[in-house]
């Protein structure tokens, strides 16, 4: 049974008020701003599939360039070789994908892995899987794989161009959410979170590790392989490097960290400000100094790790119910004053 | 109260009509003006291309302009908008956006990569502008032209006559071949290539493969694998730091059974000296081992010698000049020569005129040693896309010994 706060965040006018103007966005982007958004949607998607694990289940993994690689090349693999439809082939990247991840919650669970372990046992998979794909020539090897032009036929999972891509990217990122939602607000949900918390507590009071543990690990992946796709599909060229290699999942690590890991939102909203930010900048000074972004990107994530360890979204959390407390008690001192105050004779 | 007209008001309104007539051809002149996209990895891990590149494309560019920008133009100055695509395609691609739909650029510069390529050609062929690769190693959509060598004519097909050449004419006993090459994307295509190419001729036979680990930190393994497998003659491409590891590793072994006939900046980059050190350098880099470029600093080719000088009087350039600072100013000119001809910065006629480019050979903006000029074909190759095969000489020059028609030495006998 689902958390009454589901249904009230969802009767809230905010989310819809967000929604639209998103889906207004095409109307009013010039190509280069839709192409960020498009970018930064992806990029949602993959924090949020990260956060299933990381950061509601508390499990470090590195090793999520698998499923997103898996999406990506084993489709597009499976289309130019085979000639399987793109749709097909996401359908089988998803539940490769999902197996994968169970057998590694199926490792950690069999073997206890702290989280240390946990974090190295999936960056060792994670370096296997690149230098399969880059010695495999079905994969397309270190060459990559080269989709054809976008047509628009939505039936060979084209989606014709940037306004295509931007309600994809869209749709996907909300769904991100909307599963993490879910799970958070679902009896799944709070056994992950006993779990992350304290695992042998968890397993005391009855909780089935191994199941939970599989069940948000095969989710997280899934998830991960059909994002995965559908960047590739926008991207045209399948670069191993970029699908199957360390830096995407670091990125997404990163920005969910950033944004304060095991809430929906932080993710989102690290994704939302950093993505675009790191685009925006190195558009306009990466021409003018080598490494300038890169530095001030940098910086900038530190002064934000060390002022807000918890990260952005819990650091708002508190500052707002501070404040409204604050508010509150400010509202109830006249209320408690006027209730202490000496009767006057004229009550009397 | 109205204003009394003096004299002095007469001679200062006079004053200023004559300033703003004077100064309205300035301005005019100033207000032309070509804007010119430049992607290239200026950070991440192949920013070593950018450090070659970026340099030669400003030089050139500011030198365009002194002599008098585009004259079909009416004299336009090129500005340079510049992007850092981080080395990655994905950014290459969205950079390639702003500088279509922010900066309204007539055409793009950079050293796109063959990923990079890849990424950006559907953003091109969509914005329908087109663009010049310095280092790539193929031509994809319909406004990509790239002067970069390609896999199959530029490496494969050069490598392979030049080994007919030695076996034919220099009556070396080449028979037994291994392709030892950089585990990347360039090095597994020029491969694929090679052995297509080798397969052409009974004569050969292809022993086995060694990729060579990207990653790794010694190729002494891998060396050891070579020297086991007895090969007449080893062939592949190899870029500076493997090239440094591979040439370590024949040292430490003593492995000078082999000919090296090497492709890709692993066996023609300067750096090889200062990465080798003297001593390793001098016995390996000059023994047995020749390498395929389009560079010699010693060509003797007076376009190329003349801009040398220009450049090596500049002081501005730290990086060893090589061949892609070579296919950089090659780039400019291509920029200009087009610009020139399509008399526009409308980007499709832009386009357009790389139909009608034609820089002939010996033409002092053409700085190739290849008889067949500049032109580009339907496939958005150059025409002629010939390299030459060059040997280290002890004094750290190279000396052209391939083709015959640019050579200034035969290739020694194996030592």
């Amino acid at each position: 049974m689902l958390n009454p706060s589901f249904w009230t965040l969802l009767r809230s006018p905010v989310p819809w008020i967000v929604l639209a103007v998103a889906v207004s966005a095409p109307l009013w982007m010039s190509p280069f701003y839709m192409s960020i958004a498009i970018l930064t949607l992806f990029y949602v998607g993959f924090a949020m599939a990260w956060n299933i694990v990381g950061g509601i289940s508390g499990l470090l993994s590195l090793g999520h360039s698998i499923f997103v690689g898996t999406g990506a090349i084993l489709t597009s693999a499976l289309f130019l070789n085979l000639g399987i439809n793109m749709w097909l082939g996401v359908v089988i990247a998803c539940v490769i994908s999902a197996l994968v991840g169970a057998v590694i919650s199926w490792l950690d669970y069999r073997f206890r892995l702290g989280h240390l372990s946990f974090a190295l046992i999936t960056l060792a998979f994670a370096e296997v899987f690149l230098l399969v794909v880059l010695g495999t020539d079905f994969l397309g090897g270190a060459s990559g794989l080269i989709l054809p032009n976008d047509t628009g036929n939505f039936l060979q999972f084209e989606f014709g161009g940037g306004r295509g891509y931007f309600y994809l990217s869209l749709s996907l990122a909300v769904f991100a959410l909307l599963v993490n939602l879910l799970i958070i607000n679902s009896p799944l949900g709070y056994f992950l979170r006993c779990i992350r918390d304290n695992e042998d507590a968890a397993q005391a009071i009855g909780i089935d590790l191994l199941r939970c543990k599989m069940v948000s690990m095969a989710i997280s992946g899934a998830l991960s392989a059909l994002v995965g796709a559908a960047y590739g599909r926008y991207m045209v060229f399948i670069d191993p490097y970029l699908f199957a290699g360390l830096n995407l999942t670091i990125e997404v690590v990163l920005v969910a960290t950033i944004g304060g890991l095991g809430t929906p939102f932080g993710p989102l909203v690290a994704t939302l400000l950093l993505i675009p930010f790191g685009e925006v900048i190195r558009g306009h000074l990466g021409g003018v100094l080598p490494g300038l972004h890169t530095f001030i990107y940098g910086a900038l994530i530190v002064i934000v790790i060390l002022a807000m360890p918890r990260g952005l979204v819990p650091t708002a959390q508190d500052w707002w119910q501070r404040r409204r407390r604050r508010g509150e008690a400010a509202q109830e001192k006249p209320e408690l004053q006027r209730g202490l105050k000496p009767p006057t004779p004229m009550e009397d | 109260m109205a204003r009394e007209v003096t004299r002095r008001t007469v001679i200062a309104g006079m004053t200023a009509l004559a300033g703003t007539t004077l100064a309205a051809p300035a301005v005019r002149a100033q207000s032309k003006i070509v804007k010119v996209g430049m992607i290239n990895p200026v950070s991440g891990h192949a920013a070593a291309f950018a450090q070659e590149i970026v340099p030669m494309l400003e030089f050139m560019f500011e030198k365009i302009n002194k002599a008098g920008g585009i004259k079909s133009l009416g004299g336009a100055q090129i500005q340079l908008v510049a992007a850092d695509d981080a080395s990655q395609a994905g950014r290459a691609a969205n950079e390639a956006r702003r500088l279509i739909s922010q900066e309204n650029v007539s055409i793009i510069v950079g050293t796109f990569l063959s990923d990079v390529i890849a990424a950006v050609a559907p953003v091109l062929d969509q914005a329908k502008v087109p663009a010049v690769s310095v280092s790539g190693g193929g031509a994809r959509g319909s406004y990509f032209y790239t002067l970069g060598l390609t896999y199959d004519r530029g490496y494969a097909e050069t490598s392979v006559n030049f080994l007919n050449e030695l076996v034919n004419k220099h009556k070396l006993p080449l028979k037994k071949i291994l392709m030892v090459y950089a585990n990347y994307e360039g090095g597994q295509q020029v491969n694929k290539y090679l052995l297509s190419r080798l397969k052409e001729f009974d004569h050969y036979e292809v022993i086995g493969e060694v990729p060579l680990d990207m990653q790794a930190q010694d190729y002494t393994s891998a060396m050891v694998r070579i020297r086991s497998m007895a090969p007449d003659a080893i062939m592949g491409a190899v870029l500076t730091r493997g090239g440094t590891l591979l040439q370590q590793a024949r040292y430490s072994l003593n492995f000078n059974d082999a000919i090296f006939i090497g492709n890709a900046s692993g066996y023609s980059d300067p750096a090889l000296w200062k990465n080798l050190g003297e001593e390793i350098a001098q016995a390996t880099l000059t023994r047995n081992l020749f390498s395929l470029t389009t560079f010699s600093k010693d060509l003797k080719l007076k376009s190329l010698q003349d801009l040398l000088a220009e450049i090596q009087a500049t002081g501005r350039f730290n990086h060893a000049i090589g061949q892609n600072t070579q296919n950089a100013a090659q780039a400019a000119r291509v920029v200009q020569h087009v610009l020139e001809i399509a008399g526009s910065t409308d980007p499709q006629e832009v386009n357009a005129a790389f139909s009608k480019l034609s820089i002939k050979a010996g033409d002092p903006d053409f700085y190739y040693a290849r008889p067949g000029g500049l032109e580009f074909g339907a496939d958005h190759l150059p025409k002629d896309i010939s390299a030459m095969f060059t040997r280290w000489l002890p004094d750290h020059s190279q000396q052209v010994v391939y083709p015959s028609d640019f050579a200034e030495g035969a290739p020694p006998a194996k030592t």
